[in-house]
């Protein structure tokens, strides 16, 4: 992964790991999954992990440990109230940012 | 110091001590190549991590086992896991801890040292 991509992922991946468990309970292996197949191709594993263990530190989601047929229980993450707020509040902090980035680029042409 | 007489300083307790032997415990049982980088990182995040707080650095650990329990049950490679930059991946893993280091004193204390400065500059 490019050093750029690295640097502007770190400040939006929890939004988008949020946006992914609205209405969609996963755990750590599932969301890694998704994040490939959407093109994060280089995303490590344990880059989410950390991830989720400060998303549920702070609040934002809620964790239950199911049995699994292979391997330790797993933990599903499921987005609470507090999730909820945190990935409002980061669309609307998107959208400024996306538009200021926009009219910066097209002012400059 | 060693990382072994440094973790038994910070690893006190008798709770502790049994979580940090069932963390050990954990680790042998995992296969060859997910053990060794366990080590790797165990080393680099009581060295780096700057935890004095044992059961943070005890709760850090559990953490990291469950991660590498559950991805070779999956069969996910070390470097899957770990990414291009395993210094990056360790410092990640270890600001969710940061509350158990010793250089959190300081931020705090330099928190509260501008703050003060600003309520007198608001005063005035």
């Amino acid at each position: 992964m490019g050093k750029q991509m690295t640097e502007m992922l770190k400040g939006t991946l929890e939004g988008i790991v949020l946006a992914f468990l609205t209405g969609n309970p996963a755990y750590g292996y599932e969301i890694t999954a998704w994040l490939r197949s959407q093109g994060f191709t280089e995303i490590a594993e344990g880059t989410v992990y950390a991830l989720l263990v400060r998303i549920e530190k702070n609040g934002l989601v809620d964790v239950e440990k199911r049995p699994s047929e292979k391997g330790p229980p797993r933990k599903v993450y499921s987005l609470n109230t507090g999730g909820e707020a945190y990935l409002e509040e980061f669309w609307t902090t998107w959208g400024f940012l996306a538009e200021r980035l926009e009219n910066l680029r097209t002012e400059g042409k | 110091m060693s990382v072994r007489s440094m973790l038994e300083t910070v690893i006190g307790g008798f709770d502790q001590k049994r979580r940090w032997r069932a963390y050990k415990a954990r680790k042998r049982q995992l296969p060859e190549s997910q053990k060794s980088a366990v080590g790797a990182i165990e080393r680099y995040l009581m060295y780096a991590g700057g935890i004095a707080d044992g059961e943070i650095a005890t709760k850090m650990l559990e953490d990291l086992i469950d991660l590498f329990e559950q991805s070779a049950a999956d069969g996910t490679t070390v470097d899957a896991i770990v990414g291009d930059d395993p210094v990056e991946f360790a410092e990640e893993f270890a600001r969710n801890y940061s509350e158990g280091s010793w250089i959190n004193k300081e931020r705090n204390r330099l928190t509260d040292a501008i703050e003060a400065i600003d309520d007198k500059e608001g005063d005035s």
